[in-house]
């Protein structure tokens, strides 16, 4: 189990890296579907299946078909993209920051072993999703109402073409 | 906890923030409007992935997943808004360079 | 307790009602009553917050926990506290400035307005009164993506581009705040407010609160964005300056309050006591403070001096919570109502200005104090307030703050804060020269005072600005007195 965490991480960090380094708009938003399918298998392997399911078809389905949308509603000439936007020229010094980045993480973590928080106090017995999602966190779900309906208020407000 | 876990969970961590750093370097050094936001989604992935972390390793791992649909859906809405205003912006500029969003100064 | 409960109830039922009555009717037809509907919401929470304040005084109980019982399981929480109720009573006050101001200034998409104001009214309803730190970041994200919506909804070019700054530091500012929460969910399992009060730093060593330290920066700094402190502040001026004046009103009059400054009173009623937590925000709210009114006097568009102000405003708010004190805390809400307050009504002014005029640049203006007798008078007195000159309620909040932060040793922050009031006399004194004080020009000879909704709100939030000065140290004892304080 954990060679396929380290294996599914890695894919991760290539993903997430491929998705902002691409030059290509249409094969960077491939790449970060790409990226969440494999957070959701990470969800899976950690054991919460229900998040795992959520982020597949919502981030790496509706967010993708979002962005394409979008992609294809702007699209632009792929010369002029590279030439207005000098994307890979930006972007060239982002591998050697990652590099710094990463060792100094990792000498961090070998000098200070990662500490396990002390054990938790039981506050909350019940530890089944169905309970704590419906009963426990209902403030969340109608937020999570609310926040919905303003983004269909959001989709009337800004996509319409003409008034 | 046995040492080979707390492994798995250092590699998350280091991980989550080299993915952090790169939707942000990539925030900051874009010229495109959409590729901002794929920055941000590229943050938000590690912060989700931080969220399921701290569950797997509290042992409340059901309190975590109900945390993370609520932030999948608020993710989405917050892309839909992000999107639509990259598309008004295209419709007024004729394309999506960042460096026309310069009428506000001082 | 039977009040307040159903007070809560009405504060959030409320607007979602009306929201639902905009969308079910047909466009046109909800084009011309939405905008009078929406008074409805601010003034029945007005009502409804007077009503838990008279039964909070009445039971002598300053937190009160309401829990729902929906369909029979585990019940939703809310909380209700005197300090809560204070920005209940703001979001109800800025919200009805706002409406008024926006029949006239919204001409085309009321019903849009409305709708979408309703939806800021119960996030911003929704982060006061939640008993977890993680609804609290889901009210958060709703008051966020419906100010972004209500700044471009109009589709300036200026708009979309402040709402679109907006967008990006804000997003920021939520992968901020959610990795501190999940930094402090790994240390202790729960993000329940009474859960996290026995649990947070109950017996830890100091490596096992390096993830609490963690946390507390990201948090810190997410919610220093949604306050526009300095050095996060770049794009509160964009944002404020670009979007509808009604909505102007809004953003500045409280939603970066809510928003910002409340996160903050949480985060320090909790992890306060950590060393390094003070100094933080000490020297965050002083540079916000001296940098604010130094880019305020720099400013040739009204709105944007008076943005710049809410920056070096917030500097204050913040040196209040930074004591972590009783008196500090005190000091701060009372700061946030006098802010929200004498901010919208200079937004309201901004607004009546360039009604009347046609232009928001104050190099074009001049002399309006004969031609508009009303906007000049709130606007003197806003002025007078936000300077803090003695019988003005801003006066007696920065006073509570100084002695919050002389008592609890930081003397060298308490004269910069007292010193810092002369910049805000300074960029006042200048706008209100520029704009209503000195010769008419000739090209404004016609102008009139505006009159309807907009001089009313004028004059509402103008008493109210007065009253709170005169009546503040009355108000103080009376708290006292009932055991509040």
């Amino acid at each position: 189990m954990e060679a396929v965490i380290y294996i599914c991480l890695g894919l991760l960090f290539i993903c997430g890296v491929l998705a902002v380094m691409l030059r290509s708009l249409l094969k960077s938003a491939i790449a970060l579907a790409g990226a969440s399918a494999i957070l959701a298998i990470i969800m899976y392997l950690l054991g919460s299946v229900w998040a795992g399911i959520f982020e597949l078809s919502v981030c790496a389905g509706l967010v993708t078909v979002i962005f394409v949308s979008a992609i294809s509603l702007s699209n632009t000439d792929k010369q002029d993209l590279a030439k207005l936007y000098e994307d890979a020229k930006r972007m060239s010094a982002l591998p050697a920051i990652l590099i710094i980045c990463g060792v100094v993480l990792i000498l961090i973590a070998a000098k200070t072993p990662f500490m396990l928080p002390a054990a938790v106090p039981a506050a909350e017995t019940a530890d089944n999703f169905r309970e704590i999602f419906w009963n426990h966190r209902q403030v969340d779900i109608w937020g999570q109402v609310i926040v919905v309906l303003t983004g269909a208020l959001t989709v009337v407000a800004l996509f319409k073409e003409r008034e | 906890m046995s040492k080979m876990e707390a492994y798995v969970e250092t590699g998350m961590l280091v991980v989550g923030f080299l993915l952090i750093v790169a939707g942000c370097y990539c925030l900051i050094r874009t010229y495109h409007l959409l590729k901002i936001i794929i920055g941000v989604e590229v943050a938000m992935k590690a912060v989700t992935m931080f969220v399921i972390l701290a569950g797997f390793i509290n042992g409340k791992i059901a309190l975590a997943q109900a945390f993370v649909i609520t932030v999948i859906v608020i993710e989405v809405v917050v892309a839909v808004v992000a999107v639509g205003l990259a598309i008004n912006l295209y419709r007024i500029y004729g394309n999506m360079d960042i460096r026309n969003l310069r009428k506000l100064k001082g | 307790m039977q009040v307040i409960e159903s007070s809560t109830v009405l504060i959030f039922a409320v607007p979602l009602v009306i929201f639902l009555i905009n969308s079910l009717f047909s466009k046109r037809l909800a084009e011309k009553f939405s905008m009078g509907l929406a008074y409805v919401a601010p003034i029945t929470q007005i009502v409804a917050t007077a009503a838990c304040f008279v039964q909070i005084a009445h039971l002598k109980q300053h937190d009160i926990i309401i829990s729902w019982d929906l369909a029979g399981a585990v019940s939703m929480r809310f909380a209700v506290h005197t300090y809560s109720l204070v920005f209940l009573f703001c979001i109800a006050l800025v919200s009805l400035a706002s409406i008024m101001v926006a029949n006239r200034t919204v001409p085309q998409k009321r019903t849009g307005f409305a709708s979408l104001l309703m939806m800021l009214i119960l996030g911003m309803n929704g982060i006061v009164m939640v008993t977890d730190l993680f609804s609290l970041y889901v009210f958060l994200e709703i008051v966020g993506i419906s100010s972004f919506v209500l700044i471009a909804m109009f589709k300036s070019e200026t708009g979309l581009e402040g709402a679109f700054k907006y967008l990006v530091m804000s997003v920021l500012a939520s992968i901020m705040i959610l990795t501190g929460l999940a930094f402090i969910f790994m240390q202790t399992g729960s993000l329940q407010y009474d859960h996290l009060e026995a649990s947070a730093l109950a017996g830890q060593s100091p490596t096992q609160l390096v993830l609490i330290y963690a946390a507390m920066i990201l948090m810190i700094a997410g919610f220093a964005i949604k306050t526009g402190a300095v050095p996060f502040h770049s794009w509160l001026p964009d944002a404020h300056q670009s979007a509808n004046t009604a909505v102007s009103v809004l953003l500045s009059g409280i939603v970066i309050k809510v928003a910002g400054i409340y996160g903050l009173i949480v985060i320090t009623g909790f992890f306060g006591k950590l060393p390094g937590i003070k100094l933080t925000l000490f020297i965050m709210g002083t540079i916000s403070i001296i940098i604010g009114a130094l880019f305020a006097l720099r400013q040739s568009h009204f709105k944007r001096i008076v943005a710049y102000s809410s920056v070096s405003q917030m500097g204050y708010i913040l040196l209040g919570l930074s004591t972590v004190s009783m008196l500090g805390l005190l000091g701060a809400v009372a700061h946030v109502f006098n802010h929200a307050t004498f901010k919208s009504t200079l937004f309201t002014n901004a607004a009546a200005v360039h009604e009347q005029t046609g232009t928001y640049d104050i190099n074009e203006l001049g002399g309006l104090e004969k031609k508009m007798g009303v906007t000049s008078f709130s606007s003197l007195a806003a002025f007078m307030s936000t300077a803090g000159i003695p019988p003005f309620a801003g006066f007696w909040s920065k006073l509570l703050i100084i002695m919050a932060l002389w008592s609890s040793g930081a003397r060298v922050f308490a004269a910069i804060a007292l010193f810092a009031s002369i910049f805000t006399a300074a960029y006042f004194l200048r706008l209100q020269r520029k704009v209503f004080f000195g010769k008419l020009r000739d090209q404004l000879a016609g102008i009139t005072e505006i009159g309807g909704s907009v001089k009313l709100a004028q004059i509402m939030l103008t008493v109210v600005t007065i009253a709170a000065g005169l009546l503040f140290p009355f108000a103080l004892l009376y708290f006292r007195g009932i055991g509040l304080l």
